[in-house]
């Protein structure tokens, strides 16, 4: 079977630095790389109708995105997409349980360790409670 | 499993996966998103001036058209999961017209219900640290402001305490809750104990089962108290639309759903009965500005009396969830399709929430706090009565709406089995009926010349203003306003696998 690594992306794009080393590290290996788009309307209160279409539409522009980024540069790199309806965190532990993978790759948007800790940082959610290794890459400035 | 593709750009299941909520997180979260601690904070004082000992009665019936217009929520639920819930289900029973004062009436709802919600949380919090400060008029608005602000700011940025936060919190809350009602109702039974406050003496009263029977109530009270009651579970109908995403979907919907009921209505029961008995009705509408606060200094050691604040001030909190997202998701629906500037279906990619309509909504709500803060202080009316009972109104409209839509929308399949003339039409009916009764007693005994003003100019003056709202709309979006009521022949049964409804939209004017 082939090796799996995860990583997960955000809907403004954020993690795609995080893929692209998960990448390099997934070509080396000849492993398989899963990107992951989780979200959950109903957890923020509703539940389905143009809320959920238009998270679901701007996820999928982002692991496009991401994916024709990550294609460029290895183009023999086998990459695969799950959208999970749940948290993005359970939505990446949840794949990486599933698929059994090596690594989860997050992003890590510079929020400071009490911010992280208090506002619910992904990344720093991740790292606690995280069924395999995990890789933390920083965001590439938004400015860009 | 199928989600995965090898094109990413050709996403061939638009099905995103099941979650996985358990028996316990979906209790919490039912019980939490109506609030407990902060709707009787909020209005037990109200109920006692209205209703006096028979507070609890009042407390059990309100949950009667609650619970009938939750059967409505879940089948319709089935036909359209859209987060505009009444504005979509009344464009598809009624038509786009109703739809939209459906939409509006659930915006104005939430909205009524911020100046006390912030009120409330500033008056708790500063009670924490004296009482003095508490009864600074400046201070808790401007706390309240801060407090809309950071609710605002949370619905905006996504954050949602994990489940195991919110069991630990809502845990305090209940055990807090049920201490408090249990000493006053243990306190109240022997001698009873006695206090003078300001030349008043106020007597325990012993707890009587008369207390849960109608006998002696006028319709008008009844009404009164209701309008006010309905506000108590306002938000519980939330568990039933989690439950979808529930592990094991075929048994704990159901379950979580019963339990939670049982919960809220238990502690409902002996706080108000603790509270009434403690030292009488008069006592509680006397302090009916924070009433939980006075009796738990009566019958609580001073510890438990700062857990109680905390557990209010907690419970407020968490009500965001009742008030500003379903607020802003509505908005979102109406913008998203083509009822209202279509700027409020606008999401932000990085937090994946309505930034626009979050935003708009929060701005809206510190203008119309301070107007009534402002109005309030010069008029000597009490803001937080009066905000209470405006928004049971605006929920009786709405949620009365959503109960007739339900019969309404799916009359073609009532009649199919005794079960679904019971679920689908009988409660759901009965509901939207005694919602609708309220709503229009209430206003008729406000028109009376002793009448609540500030009440009538809250509740019904901004229901009333949708209506203009609503024909610009019609003028500026006129695609919108050409929908039709899905035809009757294509309303799908509810009961069976196949329930989802063709996309809003589908059946306009002049097609077939």
């Amino acid at each position: 079977m082939m090796a799996v690594l995860v990583a997960g992306i955000g809907g403004d794009g954020s993690g795609t630095a995080a893929a692209r080393t998960a990448a390099r590290v997934a070509n080396l290996m000849g492993a398989t790389l899963v990107l992951v788009f989780g979200y959950d309307p109903s957890r923020m209160g509703q539940r389905g109708g143009p809320l959920a279409e238009e998270v679901l539409a701007i996820g999928e522009h982002a692991i496009a995105e991401a994916t024709a980024e990550i294609k460029a540069l290895f183009p023999n790199l086998h990459i695969e997409s799950e959208f999970v309806h749940d948290r993005a965190v359970d939505a990446l532990i949840a794949v990486a349980k599933d698929r059994k993978a090596e690594v989860i790759a997050v992003g890590h948007g510079g929020e400071g360790p009490m911010r992280g800790a208090l506002l619910g940082s992904i990344t720093y959610e991740m790292v606690h409670r995280a069924p395999v290794p995990v890789l933390v890459v920083p965001d590439e400035d938004e400015t860009e | 499993m199928s989600a995965a593709t090898q094109q990413p750009t050709q996403m061939a299941d638009k099905g995103l996966k099941g979650g996985s909520l358990g028996l316990v997180a979906v209790i919490v979260i039912g019980v939490a998103s109506t609030a407990p601690g902060y709707s009787l904070a909020a209005s037990l004082g109200l109920v006692t001036e209205k209703a006096g000992l028979k507070a609890p009665f009042i407390m059990l019936l309100a949950f009667v058209p609650m619970a009938c217009i939750a059967a409505s929520f879940y089948f319709l639920n089935k036909a359209d999961p859209d987060c505009g819930t009444n504005f979509t289900w009344g464009v598809r029973a009624f038509g786009p017209k109703a739809g939209w004062i459906a939409g509006w009436g659930c915006i104005v709802a939430d909205l009524v219900i911020m100046p006390n919600l912030a009120g409330v949380s500033g008056q708790y919090l500063m009670l924490l640290f004296s009482e003095s400060l508490a009864s600074n008029i400046y201070l808790t608005t401007f706390i309240g402001i801060l407090f809309i602000i950071a609710m605002t700011w949370i619905c905006w940025k996504g954050i949602e305490l994990s489940a195991r936060s919110q069991v630990l919190l809502l845990g305090t809350e209940l055990v807090v809750l049920t201490l408090f009602a249990v000493i006053a109702i243990v306190k109240s039974s022997g001698d009873g104990i006695e206090r003078t406050i300001d030349n008043v003496t106020y007597h325990s009263i012993h707890p009587s089962l008369s207390w849960i029977s109608p006998s002696g109530l006028s319709m008008s009270s009844v009404a009164a108290g209701l309008v006010l009651a309905v506000f108590i579970y306002w938000g519980w109908d939330t568990c039933v639309s989690v439950n979808e995403e529930a592990k094991d979907s075929a048994t704990t919907p159901g379950r979580a759903a019963v339990l939670s009921t049982i919960v809220l209505l238990v502690i409902y029961l002996i706080v108000s009965y603790g509270s009434v008995a403690l030292l009488g009705p008069d006592f509680v509408t006397a302090n009916s500005d924070d009433s939980l606060y006075a009796l738990g200094k009566v019958a609580l050691p001073t510890i438990v009396v700062k857990l109680l604040l905390i557990a209010v001030l907690t419970s407020a909190a968490a009500s965001c969830q009742t008030t500003i997202l379903p607020a802003t998701r509505t908005m979102l629906s109406m913008g998203s399709h083509g009822a209202a500037p279509g700027k409020l279906a606008r999401i932000d990619p990085r937090r994946l929430t309505p930034d626009y309509s979050t935003w708009l909504f929060g701005a809206v709500s510190i203008v119309w706090y301070v107007f009534l803060v402002v109005v309030s202080h010069n008029t000597s009316r009490n803001l937080y009565g009066s905000s209470i009972a405006a928004v049971g109104l605006a929920i009786a409209i709405y949620y009365g709406l959503s109960g007739v839509s339900c019969v309404v929308y799916f009359r073609r399949w009532i009649m199919k089995s005794a079960k679904n003339f019971l679920l689908m039409g009988f409660l759901p009916g009965l509901g939207g009926v005694m919602l609708l009764y309220v709503f229009f007693k209430t206003i008729i005994d406000n028109l009376k010349a002793d009448g609540d003003r500030v009440l009538l100019i809250t509740g019904t003056g901004l229901l009333v203003a949708g209506v203009p709202l609503m024909l610009l709309c019609a003028k500026k979006y006129p695609r919108f306003f050409t929908f039709r009521p899905d035809p009757i022949e294509l309303v799908k049964d509810p009961t069976s696998d196949d329930t989802l409804a063709a996309p809003l939209g589908s059946y306009v004017k002049g097609s077939r």
